[in-house]
């Protein structure tokens, strides 16, 4: 009767040892390897360095248009402002010149901050109450380097692209709706 | 301690309690969700900066302003409708809502096509230069002047209300044929009956907004206008915050219980046809009873009372015919199927009300009406006092655009210009009107000269002219079809060259007037978004065949660009100094009176041009209908003295009054025991365009479901004949056969069937192609015999079991 006991006992630490392997192993699974998997990793067409362009404001650049849309990253029209000829010796600047400013291309720029097609944003009312860019977007002002574009294998949308929950954290902290057809017309 | 089945569950349960604790299903579910919404078939606008473009919209002739939704300016993602336009206030019709998509629709025709094998084998088509294809088209235009043949030159066009149908007859006149004519609309044989009553050709408008009681016979108001967001702010006006304050109460009559029935406060359900007979028993109880407008029959009015015509003979006026036993309630009560009691409750509370009007359109399939039924309608209103300083009926203003220079037709084209298929003959079509079918039925027997080259413009007859065996029979006999469509249509596959047009957002156009509207209006049509084909716009194109085709076409048409002539038109606007501009919400044309012309428009025409092509429109009230009448009696007649002098002397008292004169459809009523009537449906397009596909969505699967078209048919005739719900059947008439489905429909009249047009169509894309089956192959046509026009109220019918 004992030797049965012992055997039953070590054949339950065995399946218990089994289990949380089981466990741990898709614990590591799902937050170490997945995330990693689930997003590749893209550099950007040419680099931009906002640090070499603090001469001019960032509205210069990032325009809120007349009727009160934003105008995101800017057209190939407004780096030809400055890049008509290449301005310095770098390789981003001969590529930005040769490749899309004579040949009048825009370019391919990997949005960090794209939001799906069911998500409703405008930049117009959270400018108006005095929310800092930097609350949602990443503070560029000494980024000399695009960071790399982390692209959703899925969906295709970057990595940090902003999730509801953030939204609606400030949403509550303002005292601003959350309902659903604010942001989900 | 084995590494077996056990330990594998144990290890598999480890896991998934391990993958729940972790972001995985619950990352990969989130995710899938936005994945589904980047799937390629659905529609998804580019991203980008939207902007909107005004402008009026062209889809038909409802004239309304609308707003393009771009992106970067460069593609067009929707249209809306322009809250600062006074017709639609900001609504949009189903097919305008949709309107996007013939902008990317897969049948656009991208190019100039030239066919090179048989006629209709679309495999044949071979793109030609624009250069080559117009060098064609106006040498063969040249040609038929040089042999002395330019009557040989046709055109239909479906515009009827823009600058582009003058154009054309400014062309055609300097050419010298008189083969010009137009897609046909109810509109013709209302402007023959306004010719006829005042002595003006402009057909009759309704200040509907302004009314308190409306009594409309036939005319499917909420489905079937030729302005349908006019009448939807008719209806917001009627239903909407007006509604509490002035209650207006609507009766409709007609045979079937259609979506304008289900709107109106009473539904009169009659015999097909029947809509006029019922008029003349509700002017009999008026007459009668003198409950009609005796001051202003007596002042204003000629033919009331009976006449004596210009040979001496005394005729029967207008009163004595309504009170004739004919006309009586009870006599109309059989023929139309509603107790005489109900007649006479209608014709006093018609009587009554004050602001009571008179409204028609009956079930014609888009063609016009009988013109002594129009005429009976408005006798109505005649009786109410309508046309009178109130205006609630007048005639539809004309709009000071000025006259086109004077053409002065050389010796080939005035030879040409006489050789009219249409002449007015004695004793029969007294009164030509646009003379479509009898152009049509003159080439298909042979009975007229050869046509050389039948150009259509903007209209696709050999779909949606009703009984389109007569167009292919025609076009069997013609020597060439040119194309102007914008899409591969049913008619352009039958082309011979194709010349496409811009479609109606990427061209400069205009709108005059609008149907049935009481007041004048003047809007410019501004492209929204560039051509994306290599497409070309018509006019630019009859402006470039007008300098080759010799005589005096060129110097008729002296402007450069079609939007130089369009600028000429809004100069002479500036020059008449009349009307206002409407730029801002809230501008209530339907309280225009007649006489109570605003101003505010501008004399600079440069401005004004500016104005509207930024989406700003232009207006005036209505002229006084009794002022500068132009009939024999200088009144508004009754009995039309202007006949006898159009070879309609020796036609009998009738001939000269309103009555109801229906033509009986062809057929053995043994043979055909039903009669198929067709209706318009607010979810399917039946003319030039087709419904595109967002539009196709709101068809209900109980009028097609999959390929099959369903007929409504009355319980108690299903029953008879033995067909069920949905059950298949074939449905002859005397044009041939066609398969159906069965839908019991309670509020289908007995005797009749009832087919929704706008389906069966053989061109287009999968969206629409071989879905249902064209009405317009089962409609029978009759010729008036007064007009000539194309009239349709029913076509007999047999259904049967499949």
């Amino acid at each position: 009767m004992k030797e049965e006991k012992s055997s039953a006992s070590g054949s339950a630490l065995f399946g218990g040892i089994i289990f949380f392997a089981g466990f741990i192993a898709f614990l590591i699974l799902g937050w170490v390897v997945f995330p990693d998997l689930l997003y590749s990793k893209k550099a950007q067409p040419i680099n931009f360095s906002h640090v070499a362009h603090q001469d001019t404001s960032c509205e210069d650049c990032h325009v809120a248009r007349d009727d009160g849309t934003y105008a995101g990253i800017p057209k190939i029209e407004k780096c030809k402002e400055c890049h008509e000829s290449q301005m310095g010796q770098q390789e981003s600047e001969r590529i930005l010149v040769e490749e899309y400013i004579q040949k009048d291309r825009e370019v391919p720029w990997l949005i960090y901050s794209w939001q799906p097609d069911n998500v409703y944003f405008s930049h117009a009312p959270h400018k108006a109450k005095g929310v800092e860019c930097v609350r949602c977007h990443r503070d560029v002002s000494k980024e000399e380097k695009l960071p790399l574009f982390h692209e959703n294998r899925l969906t295709g949308y970057s990595k940090s692209t902003m999730g509801m929950k953030e939204c609606e954290l400030c949403h509550a902290e303002r005292g601003v709706s959350n309902d659903c057809v604010i942001c989900h017309k | 301690m084995k590494l077996g089945r056990r330990a594998l569950l144990q290890f598999a349960a480890g896991a998934v309690g391990g993958a729940l604790l972790s972001p995985l299903p619950w990352k990969l579910a989130d995710d899938a969700a936005i994945w589904s919404q980047n799937w390629s078939w659905r529609p998804s606008p580019a991203r980008g900066h939207i902007t909107k473009a005004s402008s009026i919209c062209t889809l038909c002739d409802g004239g309304c302003g609308i707003q393009g939704r771009l992106v970067d300016r460069k593609r067009l993602i929707g249209i809306e409708g322009n809250p600062a336009n006074p017709v639609n206030m900001g609504g949009v019709c189903p097919l305008c809502a949709a309107g996007a998509q013939f902008v990317y629709a897969p049948y656009r025709i991208t190019q100039p096509l030239k066919q090179t094998r048989k006629r209709g084998d679309v495999t044949g088509f071979q793109p030609v230069a624009w250069n080559d294809a117009i060098a064609e088209l106006g040498a063969r235009l040249a040609r038929l002047r040089t042999d002395g043949k330019p009557q040989a030159a046709a055109c239909i066009t479906g515009q009827r209300r823009s600058s582009m149908g003058h154009l054309w007859r400014q062309f055609f006149t300097a050419y010298g044929s008189p083969n010009l004519y137009t897609m046909p609309s109810p509109g013709d044989s209302n402007k023959l009956a306004a010719a006829l009553t005042t002595g003006k050709s402009a057909p009759f408008a309704f200040a509907l907004e302004r009314a308190s009681y409306v009594l409309c016979f036939g005319a499917g108001m909420a489905e079937d206008s030729c302005a349908p967001s006019r009448m939807q702010a008719a209806f917001r006006h009627w239903r909407g915050a007006a509604a509490g304050k002035n209650p207006v109460k609507i009766v409709l009559v007609e045979s079937r219980c259609s979506l304008s029935a289900s709107k109106a406060d009473q539904f009169l359900a009659v015999a097909p046809g029947g809509e006029a007979a019922l008029a003349m028993a509700i002017a009999n109880v008026m007459i009668k009873e003198n409950l009609y407008d005796a001051d202003f029959v007596g002042k204003n009015v000629f033919g009331f009372e009976d006449w004596t015509d210009a040979q001496g003979k005394t005729r029967q006026g207008f009163k004595n015919y309504a009170l004739s036993a004919v006309n009586a309630p009870e006599e109309i009560s059989k023929r139309v199927g509603l107790d005489a009691s109900k007649i006479r409750d209608v014709a006093r509370e018609f009587a009554k009300q004050k602001g009571a009007v008179a409204v028609w359109g009956e079930q014609s399939a888009g063609l016009a009406g009988n013109i002594y039924h129009d005429l009976v309608f408005l006798a109505l209103n005649v009786l109410k006092g309508n046309p009178g300083a109130d205006g609630l009926v007048a005639l539809v203003p004309e709009v000071p655009l000025g006259a086109l220079p004077q053409v002065n037709p050389d010796a080939t084209a005035q030879q040409g210009l006489q050789k009219k298929i249409s002449q007015p003959q004695p004793g029969k079509m007294p009164l030509p009107g646009n003379g479509l079918y009898v152009f049509l039925d003159a080439v298909a027997s042979g009975a007229s000269y050869p046509v050389d080259i039948l150009m259509i413009h903007e209209a696709n007859p050999a779909y949606s002219l009703p009984e389109t065996k007569l167009f292919k029979d025609a076009l069997a006999k013609t020597g060439m079809l040119v194309s102007f469509s914008s899409y591969m249509d049913e008619t352009a596959q039958q082309a011979d060259l194709i010349l496409p047009n811009h479609m109606a957002f990427e061209r400069f156009d205009d709108a005059i007037g609008i149907e049935g509207a009481p007041f004048a209006y003047y809007a410019v049509a501004a492209p929204v978004i560039e051509p994306q084909c290599n497409t070309k716009h018509t006019g630019e194109i009859l402006l470039e065949v007008g300098k080759s085709v010799g005589g005096n076409v060129g110097a008729a048409m002296p402007w450069s660009s079609y939007q130089d002539y369009l600028k000429s038109r809004v100069k002479e606007l500036a020059a008449a100094k009349k009307g206002a501009l409407a730029e801002k919400p809230d501008v209530a044309l339907w309280q225009l009176k007649p006489g109570q012309s605003p101003s505010g428009s501008l004399a600079d025409d440069a401005a004004l041009w500016k104005k509207l092509v930024g989406g700003a429109c232009w207006y005036d009230a209505p002229a006084d209908t009794l002022q500068d009448l132009t009939t024999p009696s200088g009144k508004l007649e009754l009995a039309f003295q202007s006949l006898q002098s159009k070879g309609g002397a020796g036609m009998d008292d009738l001939a000269f009054l309103p009555h109801f004169a229906q033509i009986a459809p062809s057929g053995d009523p043994k043979q055909y025991p039903l009669l198929m009537v067709t209706y318009k449906s607010t979810s399917l397009s039946d003319g030039y365009l087709p419904t595109p596909p967002f539009m196709m969505k709101t068809v209900f699967d109980f009028v097609l479901k999959g390929t099959d078209l369903f007929v409504e048919v009355n319980p108690q005739d299903a029953a008879a004949l033995g067909l069920g719900e949905g059950e298949q059947a074939t449905l002859s008439t005397t044009q041939g056969d066609l398969p159906v489905r069965i839908r019991l429909y309670a509020g289908a009249r007995p005797g009749v069937v009832y087919m929704t047009r706008g389906l069966g169509h053989k061109a287009y894309d999968q969206y629409i192609q071989d879905k249902g089956v064209n009405a317009n192959q089962a409609i029978e046509v009759q010729m008036d015999p007064v007009t000539g026009l194309g009239t349709v109220w029913a076509t007999r019918a047999q259904l049967r079991r499949a």
